[in-house]
């Protein structure tokens, strides 16, 4: 198996050991299905990452995860972490677990955005247009993801892999945005996105 | 679902807790700087290209597909509706984001799509469907044509054939290259094709417009034929932003064509086209002129719409008209005979959503064009929603018993139109 460096994931030990830990404590807001459970491991209850590296998928559009689901089964995004358990679903289970995840309600971001980066931020997010698809608000639409509250380290792997043409993209406009980022713009946008509230 | 192997054990996990603690450590200890403006400015999303500056607060946006699809059970389906005599219903299920159709002479339905990377086969027994994934790994396989025993696919970059397919739909052979390269600048806009074999044998394919509203290149915003035999590559038609839908009159052999126009110009303006060639080579206008009688603001300005093909029948604005066949079966009445069926898979870039339906266009004895009327209704449940439709036709074929499918790829369906008792 190949390894994308745009998806990372090389170290999701880590988010296994914090997830763990946490689901211990924490109490799910509806019964989880049994094929969700396994993403929980390391995605967090109720798709609530604790992990930077890896996303958090409560209230992300249904649409959104079942296409990067779809993606990870095809080939198109690879992933050591992600290519394996996407293999062997079937559309209705990528479906369902969309369905369940786009569900569960964001918790408040962990991430403290740095002072300075709150405007600057913003004024990247509007320059470089992640507004136009995303939304206002950063909180995504049908298969548009939310980015508002995401993973901090996650989210700059994301503009890193785009930028370098190794994270699959649906329809090229992700790729083409990413091109003129420099690694500040990336480290500033990521600090911003990931302080946003999710709801 | 199962774990992935890559995925520790409970007992490392634990032994490696204070080494995540440590890192996450090391992530929430980030450092910042201020940003500085960008070098270059990053171009908006390729689909808003060609905005006004009035349009820039516009929440218009395309619609991306359900690629994982949809069972026709969770689906309004009674909500569609078709002409008295007709019956519409669901074919089958289960074929991921089907686009355009081919039909095997042995009766398999061969269907390509956008963004699947895999080429299906639909097989029925005895009114029992398999969908097969017959070939896979593939780059934007939208394009689908069958003649004489050979499946062909059109790639992004290339179209490829599959000899003695139906013979082989559980061990396909490998792909054979008719031709390559026909995506040399791997850009955004309009890179998938549609394929269709003429009655002169040759393969024709659209090569789109790089974008909205941009200059394309010599061979771009064109259909182009391929003789597989020989290879040889020629241009058909010239100006036509992107076709993904052609087919050729029972009668006159002419090549009539749909066509998307662009995007931006407002509610109302332009309309999509359906077009006739009549001369090899003709150009229909792009970017310059849009359905046939309205220049362009920017690439329009020195240049006259007299010296472009207009359209035979304005299909209406931004209604994205996709896969059309003419009507030459038996099944329907014969007022149907050499109509033209059109899948109109938009719009979006209108405030008030039309469109989505199939669309029925009546010709006269010489192929003229009468009138143009919905035919199958129900897809657009509410015309300001977001979305406002639940299903999007894409591409219509007419079977061996007169029967028509259309196909959906917002959902992954395809329905079957059928009349009278059959």
């Amino acid at each position: 198996m190949s390894v994308s460096p745009g998806d990372g994931g090389g170290a999701a030990i880590i988010a296994a050991a914090l997830s763990f830990f946490i689901a211990c404590a924490a109490l799910a807001a509806e019964p989880v299905p049994r094929k969700a459970e396994a993403c929980t491991v390391c995605h967090g209850p109720g798709g609530n990452s604790t992990n930077p590296i890896l996303p958090s998928l409560a209230g992300q559009p249904a649409q959104f995860i079942s296409l990067q689901l779809f993606l990870f089964r095809e080939g198109n995004r690879k992933d050591p972490q992600m290519s394996l358990p996407a293999s062997s679903l079937s559309n209705a289970e990528m479906n369902e677990l969309a369905a369940y995840f786009s569900r569960q309600i964001p918790a408040a971001p962990s991430h403290k955005t740095a002072p300075e980066n709150v405007s600057a931020g913003r004024r990247l997010a509007e320059q470089f247009h992640c507004v136009q698809c995303h939304g206002p608000a950063l909180l995504g639409l049908q298969h548009i993801p939310r980015l508002a509250g995401q993973q901090f380290a996650y989210l700059k792997t994301q503009l890193r892999g785009f930028k370098s043409g190794t994270r699959a993209d649906m329809d090229g406009n992700m790729t083409s945005a990413a091109q003129s980022l420099s690694d500040n713009d990336i480290e500033v946008l990521a600090d911003y996105l990931s302080g946003l509230s999710g709801r | 679902m199962s774990v992935s192997a890559g995925n520790p054990s409970l007992a490392r996990v634990v032994s490696r807790f204070a080494a995540a603690l440590l890192a996450l450590g090391a992530f929430a200890a980030h450092a910042q700087q201020p940003a500085k403006p960008a070098a270059a400015p990053t171009p908006p999303p390729s689909w808003q290209q060609g905005r006004s500056a009035e349009q820039e607060k516009s929440t218009l946006h395309p619609f991306a597909i359900h690629v994982t699809g949809k069972p026709a059970k969770e689906l309004p389906v009674d909500k569609l509706r078709v002409p008295a005599g007709f019956k519409v219903e669901v074919w089958v299920d289960g074929v991921p984001a089907a686009r355009s159709m081919a039909l095997g002479d042995k009766g398999t339905v061969f269907v390509g799509n956008r963004q699947a990377n895999n080429v299906y086969a639909i097989v029925d027994r005895g009114g029992k469907r398999e969908v097969k994934t017959l070939l896979k790994g593939l780059d934007t396989p939208n394009g689908v044509a069958f003649r004489k025993g050979t499946l062909y696919v059109a790639e992004r970059h290339r179209i490829t054939r599959y000899d003695g397919i139906e013979d082989r739909l559980d061990n396909p052979p490998e792909g054979k290259v008719v031709i390559d390269n026909l995506d040399p600048s791997k850009a955004p806009g309009h890179f998938w094709k549609f394929l269709a074999m003429g009655p002169d044998g040759k393969l024709y394919f659209n090569i789109g417009a790089p974008g909205n509203i941009v200059m394309p290149n010599y061979m771009q915003a064109s259909i182009s034929r391929v003789d597989p035999k020989s290879g040889t590559l020629e241009n058909v038609a010239m100006g036509v932003r992107n076709s993904v839908g052609f087919d050729w009159h029972p009668r006159t052999k002419q090549l009539w064509f749909t066509e998307h126009g662009r995007d931006w110009l407002g509610d109302n303006s332009p309309s999509d086209e359906l077009n006739v060639v009549t001369r090899k080579g003709q150009h229909f206008g792009y970017p310059y002129c849009h359905q046939g009688d309205t220049l362009d603001p920017e690439f329009g300005k020195n240049r006259s719409c007299s010296e472009f093909t207009p359209p035979a029948l304005k299909l209406g604005a931004h209604v994205a008209p996709i896969g059309m066949r003419f009507y030459a079966g038996k099944m329907f009445p014969a007022e149907y005979s050499n109509n033209i069926f059109i899948a109109r898979r938009g719009s979006w870039n209108r405030a008030i959503k039309q469109g989505y339906d199939v669309y029925r266009v009546t010709l006269s004895e010489e192929g003229k064009v009468l009138k143009g009327e919905p035919f199958l209704t129900g897809f657009l449940t509410d015309e300001k929603a977001d979305p406002p439709m639940w299903g999007r036709p894409a591409d219509v074929m007419v079977m061996r018993d007169g029967s028509l499918l259309v196909s959906d790829d917002h959902n992954g369906i395809i329905y079957r139109v059928s009349y009278g008792k059959k």
